[in-house]
């Protein structure tokens, strides 16, 4: 059992680890989120939903929700909210989002909400079920911190099980990893 | 309901083949001075074998399934009967009465001219598979002394246009059937015995742990709470560890199988998730990402003596026991792409074992042997069996076919 022919090699390649993640995975970051956001109005255009033209992309609440989305009119206060690979905090460029939703909350008192937590492909399946969670707390915390009561918002994860795309390119993951909000009925 | 019942009506064929085959039909003789292929040598050389098959047209086919079996190890080569150069001669020669079928099997040395093994086995002939798969179990153990795996099984899940579904198959792929389909299901894991699944399931918006009865497919609840609740394995005594955010952060906790005395070990403000029994029950691996990123820890079963065990790379999760305890496979992500590894849990010495695609959800087989993963070298994800000495891969589930997470048996009954 001992003699692994790989083992020493791999030790040794290993040397260097704690470098090769980070820059890869966050570096080009900025630049790909950007990307997604494109792809996004386009999928909606093909899903059939109203027709807009792309300027419609820099109104303050673009069409992003998916087709499951039972009012849209009032889901479209809620934009997905994103996160970097394999993180839970929520991002600078995500708190308008979130502030907006909070206040539209505050003025629906009545209106409770489900957040979904979830993740792109590329982690472990068990892995990604307790990051999506963390995602979604995440989400929830910040619209309790901004004067939501913790008591109207839900939270549930589903890892990398239920993904908006299936493509295998950062513009597909960026849009995977993400907290969803859903209109409790 | 029709799945149901078709699926009781086999297990009650698989019973009375079992009775059937321990039976007063099984006269054995078995050699085990000498040991044919010494199977935890590094050096394997594959021993040339050659199968014979005789009588009725079942020989043929539970020589085929047999000779598969041995091929499909990597440790034997199959060579042709008619041509010199094999060392061992397995004869199959079946007779059919009935609804029955009995096989008689003759093992020989041709190197010192010896009978190895000689037996007869008789099942349904509907069982035809199983039978043969006891066959090979029966060669194996008088070559190699070693118990073989051709008996076990795996649950995987099977993505089936987007719906996915708890499976089960033979460990060679055949014999596929979908056994829960309730909900997402995930996190599934063997009891030590065999009788038993766990897995987790998420219904009306929320993950419990249940506990599926494999002799009749009777599923029971056993835990949940409003946030995510993930089923871990079972120990040798029957107690099941399993990850709760009931707290608010996801947590390992043990309780008994039937859902009572649970009990909290771990307390962390990150993530503590995929807990794993070791065999003999006295210690928990499981991931966490208390030191900033995803790693393998290990703790004594009552949550004390937490230690790392991972510690190159940034995202090391997924941690499999191999039978003996001293190893734990697991999925490291290394230059942008996740691959099988093993750790020695006492010297720390770590090994890669694939380097292809990605490569997710390591699970050993009884034996030590192998490793079922899932895979998507090829493109659609798929499960896939390899040698733990590298080299040696294989594809079980049909090409094109999407499946994960295998999960494989113990030795079955």
């Amino acid at each position: 059992m001992k003699k692994f022919l790989i083992l020493l090699l791999v030790v040794v390649a290993f040397g260097c680890a704690k470098k090769y993640v980070k820059p890869a995975e966050e570096a080009p970051k900025p630049a790909k989120v950007e990307e997604a956001r494109p792809q996004d109005a386009k999928k909606d255009v093909m899903a059939g939903e109203k027709v807009a033209p792309m300027a419609a992309e820099a109104k303050k609440e673009p069409m992003t929700l998916p087709k499951e989305t039972v009012s849209v009119k009032e889901e479209a206060v809620f934009k997905d909210v994103l996160f970097d690979f394999d993180k839970y905090d929520i991002k600078a460029d995500a708190r308008a989002a979130l502030d907006s939703a909070a206040s539209w909350l505050k003025k629906n008192s009545a209106v409770k909400i489900l957040v979904e937590g979830h993740c792109d492909e590329r982690g472990t399946n068990e892995y990604n079920l307790a990051l999506g969670e963390k995602r979604a707390k995440a989400a929830k915390d910040y619209l309790t911190s901004q004067g939501v009561s913790a008591s109207r918002i839900n939270t549930i994860t589903y890892g990398e099980e239920k993904p908006l795309c299936t493509e295998q390119n950062e513009g597909c993951y960026q849009r995977n990893r993400r907290a969803h909000f859903v209109i409790a009925k | 309901m029709k799945e149901v019942r078709s699926q009781k009506s086999e297990v009650r064929i698989f019973l009375s083949v079992f009775c059937i085959l321990y039976s007063v039909f099984c006269i054995l003789t078995f050699a085990y001075a000498k040991v044919y292929i010494d199977i935890t040598s590094p050096a394997l050389r594959k021993l040339p074998v050659s199968f014979i098959p005789a009588g009725q047209a079942e020989a043929k086919e539970i020589t085929e399934i047999v000779r598969n079996d041995f091929d499909f190890t990597g440790m034997f080569s199959p060579v042709d009967a008619n041509i010199p150069g094999a060392e061992v001669k397995i004869s199959i020669e079946a007779a059919v009465s009935g609804q029955k079928v009995t096989a008689s099997v003759a093992v020989m040395d041709l190197l010192e001219n010896t009978e190895i093994l000689k037996g007869k086995y008789t099942a349904e002939k509907t069982s035809l598979r199983l039978l043969s798969h006891h066959i090979s179990n029966e060669i194996f153990k008088a070559i190699t002394g070693q118990n073989g795996i051709f008996r076990t099984r795996l649950s995987y899940i099977a993505n089936i246009s987007g719906k996915k579904e708890l499976h089960l198959m033979d460990w060679d792929g055949h014999n596929d059937r979908d056994i829960g389909s309730r909900g997402l299901i995930v996190s599934h894991n063997w009891s030590s015995g065999g009788d038993y699944l766990t897995y987790s399931s998420e219904r009306n918006k929320e993950w419990g742990i249940y506990l599926l009865t494999l002799a009749n497919y009777k599923e029971t609840f056993l835990f949940s709470s409003r946030e995510l609740n993930l089923a871990g394995g079972f120990s040798p005594s029957g107690s099941i560890v399993f990850s709760s955010s009931r707290d608010g952060s996801p947590e390992i906790y043990t309780m008994n199988s039937d859902g009572s005395n649970v009990k909290k070990l771990t307390r962390s403000i990150g993530i503590d998730v995929s807990p794993a029994f070791s065999p003999d029950g006295s210690q928990i691996a499981f991931v966490s990402d208390r030191g900033g990123t995803p790693q393998i820890y290990l703790m004594n079963s009552d949550g004390s003596g937490i230690r790392r065990i991972t510690f190159e790379g940034n995202y090391n999760t997924s941690p499999s026991w191999s039978p003996d305890g001293k190893w734990i496979a697991y999925v490291g992500r290394k230059e942008g792409l996740n691959q099988i590894f093993i750790v020695n849990t006492d010297t720390g010495d770590a090994g890669q074992l694939t380097d292809k695609g990605n490569n997710e959800s390591p699970s050993f087989s009884p034996d030590g042997m192998f490793i079922a993963l899932d895979s998507d070298r090829e493109g659609a994800k798929g499960i896939y069996i390899i040698h733990i000495k590298g080299g040696w891969q294989k594809r079980i589930t049909p090409k094109g076919m999407r499946a994960a997470t295998p999960r494989w048996s113990p030795y079955l009954k």
